[in-house]
């Protein structure tokens, strides 16, 4: 009696869900027609962290120009042969927002996957909800380290960008091999995101962590860092770390120049180290002060002449023009949300048409390799490799050195984790 | 007696025409608005709190979302720490929120008007520090949060608790405690005078809100399946005032359109900027910010004064009400 019972309301629920699911194909994937796929992202468009959505903004654009451009293999506009619908939602930085939003993308929205979230504790706080639904959170648009070293566990989520401690251990590598007798003070922003940097930088340093001589922490909501500095300097330090968020990263560069601190090195997170960041460090210093800082970069900075004729460079500027003709287009940060668009577009152009699932994504996701001929806004010689045993997609960097107002390359290219190269 | 016989009789019809609507609702709509009007049911119970300690007591708070936080880090701490089963640790959330409102409330009692709407503030931009700091990481994760669960929409159990406390508000605000509170509030030297002592007064406002701010923080953290210290950050708390003051101070009733438009204003906010193709070029906050000018222009006073102006329209007798003012102890007003 039970079972029958149990029978019929499994009937019903089946034929509710088969009356809702018609309008899709009963079959189909979610998100996924004959001619659109469709996929979203949650993102601080208002709130503390609203400098971020740029990058909301240029992914959209550019998936303008995919869906009214004919371009790769298959001539068709578009990518992977679909319309790409890429629906943002602002979670103003509030995780209560992005669980909100991000089921309203999956329940309402129906999307395919998640790309290109934004924020380490956000997206931290909707993956067990999509991992449990098996839907992919790919490319989340933060490096904690954890995305690529925890992603065994979590299958259905993978970061892009180079993570903080392999970005860490690249500064720590350098002053190990040439300013081995430098005396390190790090500023670092209290948390997760600013030990991560100096766990790779301690990594880099290797049998040379003692010359970290001092560390001194802020807090988000501090409003100002010169009890910090003034103690890192009076530790006799030479070479200062900022391990920062740009509001902070700024007002770090204002006080050096408001207490007559100029460290012989002075290295910046690349998180800060975008145009729009420097030329308010610089507004708010001075150039004596910010000049001579060494950062790292992956992707092209559209506010270097470097790329002045750069065919990548002229498409971005080309698609600025048409899609967000308002938009500053040397925020490099647009650029960030077009190569993460294109290596979205470049995944499914490389999964052919009748076998997207959420499945063959992830598995091609998980084994993949995008060079700077497929995508033309990594810098020459970047690219996203994934495989067996390596997590971390975009795998290079670019060591560089701020000077009058803008960035410049010193060295080749660097790998943040040597070790997971085979 | 008639009069206040009648109006028994109209505010107990009005609650059993509520709670059939909100009873019903779920069949009616998707997974999704269900879990949007789950959400609803904890700010109404956080507005509720609120109200008693704004609207009745006539104290500004910018501290609820600390308290709710209180709540909430309790919960995430017994389930992940302890493995309690959520629904058994609200009752620890709401007496621990209730006391830390008892021991912040003694102290802020020295403070009036601005003066404390800052030192409430302060302690909300305090919280979101002292959660993230490494000091406490034992108990609140630090900046990483806690886990324990699946993001959840308990519909039912959301608002049945939200009935208790609207029943328990209008039981204690009805009675000798809610004169005595609107005697502080509307005359504090008038109520020393007849004996009251008003620190006992407001500090027992601000431990009941802050009971009240703890369940509610309980349930969004239940309904989150996690929590970090960005849920509860100072604009959650003026986000609650600005419910409150929505709905209307000192009316209960008025608490759930402050609830409805605290999640869906934000909401339709950025839906309809999508919609005008706005959204390129102006932040939904912009949109959120014009509707919350409009809905203060239309509605002064609050929703639930629109309601009672309505009323007063096809009233016999002409009942006269002016808007409460909050925070000055001394305004007199013509509804009491």
């Amino acid at each position: 009696m039970r079972k029958a019972a149990l029978l019929f309301v499994a009937a019903a629920g089946s034929l509710v869900f088969g009356l809702t699911g018609a309008a899709g194909g009963a079959e189909a994937t979610p998100g996924v027609t004959a001619k659109v796929v469709t996929i979203g992202g949650t993102f601080p468009l208002s709130g503390p962290a609203a400098s971020y959505a740029p990058i909301a903004r240029g992914i959209v654009a550019y998936y303008s120009y995919e869906n009214a451009t004919k371009r790769g293999a298959d001539k068709a506009r578009g990518c992977g042969g679909r319309q790409v619908k890429y629906i943002v939602e602002d979670d103003a930085f509030n995780p209560t927002q992005t669980v909100t939003k991000t089921i309203k993308l999956v329940q309402q929205d129906k999307v395919f996957a998640t790309v290109g979230g934004l924020g380490t504790e956000p997206q931290q706080q909707v993956r067990a909800y999509l991992n449990k639904n098996g839907i992919p959170q790919v490319y989340v648009s933060t490096g904690a380290t954890f995305w690529g070293s925890q992603q065994k566990e979590w299958k259905w989520t993978i970061g892009w960008q180079p993570d903080y401690q392999g970005e860490g251990a690249i500064y720590g590598r350098r002053i190990k091999a040439q300013t081995p007798n430098a005396k390190i003070a790090i500023i670092y922003q209290n948390d997760d995101y600013g030990k991560d940097y100096i766990a790779g930088l301690e990594a880099g340093l290797g049998s040379n962590k003692s010359q970290i001589v001092a560390t001194r922490g802020y807090n988000l909501t501090d409003a100002s860092v010169a009890p910090q500095l003034l103690a890192l300097r009076g530790s006799g330090a030479d070479t200062l770390m900022i391990f920062a968020t740009p509001t902070h990263t700024i007002r770090t560069y204002a006080t050096l120049r408001a207490i007559g601190w100029k460290p012989a090195n002075v290295y910046l997170n690349s998180v800060s180290a975008t145009d729009t960041f420097m030329t308010l460090a610089l507004a708010n210093s001075n150039a004596a002060t910010v000049n001579g800082s060494i950062s790292v970069q992956y992707l092209k900075d559209p506010a270097s002449p470097e790329w002045a004729n750069d065919a990548g460079m002229n498409l971005y500027k080309q698609i600025m023009g048409k899609y967000l003709p308002n938009a500053k287009v040397t925020d490099g940060l647009y650029l960030y949300g077009f190569a993460k668009a294109r290596s979205f577009c470049n995944v499914l152009d490389s999964i052919p048409k009748g076998k997207l699932t959420r499945a063959s994504l992830m598995a091609k996701v998980l084994n993949f390799t995008e060079t700077n001929k497929l995508n033309p806004f990594f810098l020459p010689g970047v690219s996203s490799t994934t495989s067996k045993s390596d997590k971390f997609p975009l795998s290079a960097e670019r060591l560089i050195e701020f000077e009058n107002g803008g960035w410049k390359a010193v060295g080749q290219l660097v790998d943040p984790r040597p070790s997971k190269k085979k | 007696v008639k009069a206040i016989l009648r109006a028994h009789v109209v505010s107990g019809a009005c609650l059993v025409i509520g709670i059939a609507v909100i009873a019903a609702l779920p069949s009616f709509m998707g997974a999704f608005e269900t879990r949007n009007m789950s959400q609803v049911g904890l700010y109404f119970i956080a507005l509720l709190g609120l109200n008693i300690v704004t609207g009745y007591s006539g104290q500004i708070s910018l501290g609820q979302g600390a308290f709710m936080g209180v709540g909430g880090y309790t919960t995430a701490f017994l389930a992940t720490e302890h493995g309690w089963g959520v629904w058994w640790t609200i009752p620890v959330a709401a007496v621990i929120a209730g006391v830390s409102g008892f021991l912040f409330g003694i102290p802020a009692l020295r403070l009036h008007g601005p003066y404390l709407a800052l030192g409430t503030f302060a302690l909300a931009v305090a919280f979101v520090d002292l959660v993230r700091s490494d000091r406490f990481v034992d108990v609140t994760g630090g900046s990483q949060g806690l886990f324990f669960g699946l993001p959840e929409a308990p519909y039912y159990e959301t608002w049945g608790i939200a009935l208790g406390a609207l029943l328990v508000a209008w039981l204690v605000l009805a009675g000798k405690f809610g004169r005595a509170l609107k005697a502080v509030r509307d005359a504090e030297l008038a109520a020393v005078s007849s004996g009251l002592n008003p620190a006992v007064f407001k500090t027992l406002a601000f431990a009941l809100s802050a009971t009240y701010a703890g369940v509610a923080g309980a349930l969004l953290v239940i309904q989150l399946g996690s929590v970090n210290y960005l849920v509860f950050v100072p604009t959650l708390s003026i986000t609650l005032l600005v419910g409150t003051a929505l709905g209307g101070f000192g009316l209960l009733f008025g608490t759930i359109f402050g609830a409805l438009f605290i999640q869906y204003a934000p909401l339709k906010a950025e839906e309809w900027a999508n919609e005008v193709g706005l959204s390129n070029e102006l932040p939904p906050s912009v949109t959120y910010g014009v509707f919350l000018l409009l809905v203060l222009f239309l509605m002064p006073g609050g929703a639930a004064q629109l309601v009672l102006r309505v009323r007063g329209l096809f009233s016999t007798t002409k009942q006269r009400y002016t808007r409460p003012t909050v925070g000055e102890g001394t305004t007199q007003r013509s509804d009491t």
